[in-house]
């Protein structure tokens, strides 16, 4: 049977920033479909330019980073958004737009896309529910706490129904019961197929998912274990 | 079609609920707006007054005193008929001149007295004439000195009248070339502030562009509903600054009655009130709508 192909490769891929910082160094790794990820090392270790390689909100300076075989970088700009709206992504400070009520900000990916009203008013209120957001649907995202919030971003990141779910840090701002909130739903969506891509440094978390730990270390994948814990560096 | 409209919704709802950004970017356009109004309005308001101190400016021919009411009657006529240059011609008697002089120093005693004591009438009788254009007295004047009439003029007062069109023209150039110059160099300045207000208005916005990349946006998608509220910035702003055009001239008018020929410049207000509103309008909207369209251009990189 043939090898399937990975949903996500990098393949010699370095990044380095102005002043010669390396941020990763010749990263050779890959995803298949249907995988939870949780991608942990420490503050500033490059796990949020490895995430942004993915989502193409950076460009590698050396190597290529394929998706579904296709390397990202090849990708015209005028398609990027397109490209973009089949990746769901989650982040710790939310980026939530402020001036829009919690229906709105999920309404908008749907909006970017040319989708009807109808699609709209019927696709949201359903997502919303899913995250268990149904009674909080015309407030604004400074009405609502951490958890909540963070609930809106990951209704936002599936409205689209993309293959992959990057979360970076999507619990670093959350009190225990709403991280744990997050990473139910998020465990929840992958029982269901997708991939998850979680990078986080929160060890208790990482410990409960027990799924496939990658530790990225000084820009370098150090460790990487299929039904791992939390590896201290 | 459906994307457009939501582009524009999005700009509305961005222009109704950060009312205070509004308010203050609305405030600094219209500002802007009103002084480029009011220098054009300026401008266009001291040619009218220039034009009507002119029309007040006349020659007077006096005549010999030998020479008849008739012949004098005669000459008018004649120059009556030269329309392309002459508008009017006002006969004056000896009689009438009298009075008017009388009325005009009567609380003058020494001329009076002076009057008495000469004992007939010193004045001579006169034609006021009129230009259809001021710039047409020197050909009027030296017509009128090689006509056959030329003997019968006793002087014409155009030379000490010479030096007042010769300052009005001046002046009106000097209105006109300060009229220009401060319009440039206000419409200059609303565009520094306006660029500048409205930079900051899409700054306050610039995490909101990653958001809306992030979930897929095109470009075109994030630009539009700034566009959008750069044009409803530009629209009100527009039309406010016209009203306060229109405030300022209503408090100034009954001040500057008689002074343009038009009765005052609330008259001139309402004759040029199409032009202001469609300049200020459209200027403000060009202003409103490339200022969003470049200052929100350096945040759509990918």
């Amino acid at each position: 049977m043939p090898e399937q192909e990975p949903l996500i490769r990098f393949e010699n891929v370095t990044k380095v920033f102005p002043d010669n910082i390396v941020v990763l160094d010749n990263i050779n790794i890959a995803f298949q479909p249907g995988e939870f990820v949780s991608i942990v090392g420490s503050s500033g270790a490059g796990k949020s330019t490895f995430l942004k390689l993915i989502y193409a909100e950076e460009v590698p300076t050396e190597g290529s980073v394929y998706f579904r075989g296709r390397p990202i970088h090849d990708i015209n700009r005028k398609h990027l958004p397109f490209f973009r709206r089949g990746i769901g992504t989650v982040f710790q400070d939310y980026k939530l737009l402020p001036q829009k009520t919690v229906f709105e900000n999920v309404a908008y990916a749907l909006e970017v896309d040319g989708r009807s009203t109808a699609d709209i008013n019927e696709e949201v209120p359903e997502i919303l529910s899913i995250v268990g957001l149904s009674d909080k649907m015309h407030k604004l995202p400074k009405q609502l706490s951490g958890g909540e919030q963070q609930r809106v971003s990951l209704a936002r990141a599936l409205i689209h129904r993309p293959s992959v779910i990057i979360a970076d840090e999507p619990t670093g701002n959350l009190d225990p019961i709403s991280a744990e909130e997050i990473i139910r739903l998020l465990l929840e969506i992958n029982s269901f197929g997708k991939t998850v891509l979680l990078a986080t440094h929160n060890k208790n978390i990482v410990d409960k998912i027990g799924k496939r730990v990658v530790l990225i270390d000084k820009g370098k994948v150090t460790h990487d274990v299929s039904k791992g814990k939390y590896i201290l560096s | 079609m459906l994307k457009l409209w939501r582009t524009f919704k999005e700009g509305k709802n961005n222009f109704v609920r950060n009312s205070w950004l509004t308010f203050a970017t609305v405030s600094i356009l219209t500002f802007s707006l009103f002084i480029v109004g009011f220098s054009a309005f300026f401008g266009i308001t001291s040619q009218f007054i220039l034009q009507n101190m002119r029309e007040k400016v006349s020659i007077n021919v006096s005549f010999n005193p030998d020479v008849s009411e008739e012949r004098i009657l005669s000459i008018k006529e004649k120059l009556s008929q030269a329309k392309k240059e002459i508008a009017s011609v006002e006969y004056i008697s000896r009689e009438k001149a009298l009075e008017k002089f009388i009325a005009e120093n009567n609380s003058n005693p020494t001329i009076i007295q002076a009057l008495q004591e000469i004992g007939e009438n010193p004045l001579f009788a006169s034609l006021v004439i009129k230009a259809v254009q001021p710039d047409q007295y020197p050909l009027i004047v030296s017509e009128m000195q090689k006509s056959t009439f030329q003997n019968d003029i006793s002087r014409i007062n155009y030379e000490k009248n010479k030096e007042i069109f010769g300052r009005l023209d001046r002046m009106g150039k000097m209105a006109s070339k300060v009229g220009l110059i401060l319009g440039i160099v206000f419409i200059f300045i609303a565009i520094l502030i306006t660029f500048n207000a409205i930079r900051i208005t899409i700054y306050s916005h610039r995490q909101e562009f990653e958001v809306m990349r992030l979930v897929g946006a095109s470009n075109i998608y994030v630009r539009m509903p700034f566009v959008f509220e750069g044009f409803l910035y530009g629209l009100i702003s527009g039309i406010l600054s016209v009203a306060l055009l229109f405030g300022m001239t209503y408090y100034i008018a009954p001040f500057t009655s008689g002074s343009v020929n038009t009765g005052d410049v609330l008259n001139i207000f309402f004759d040029y009130f199409w032009y202001l509103f469609a300049g200020l309008t459209i200027l403000g909207i060009v202003l409103g709508v490339t200022s969003s369209a470049l200052a929100i251009r350096r945040y759509l990189k990918i």
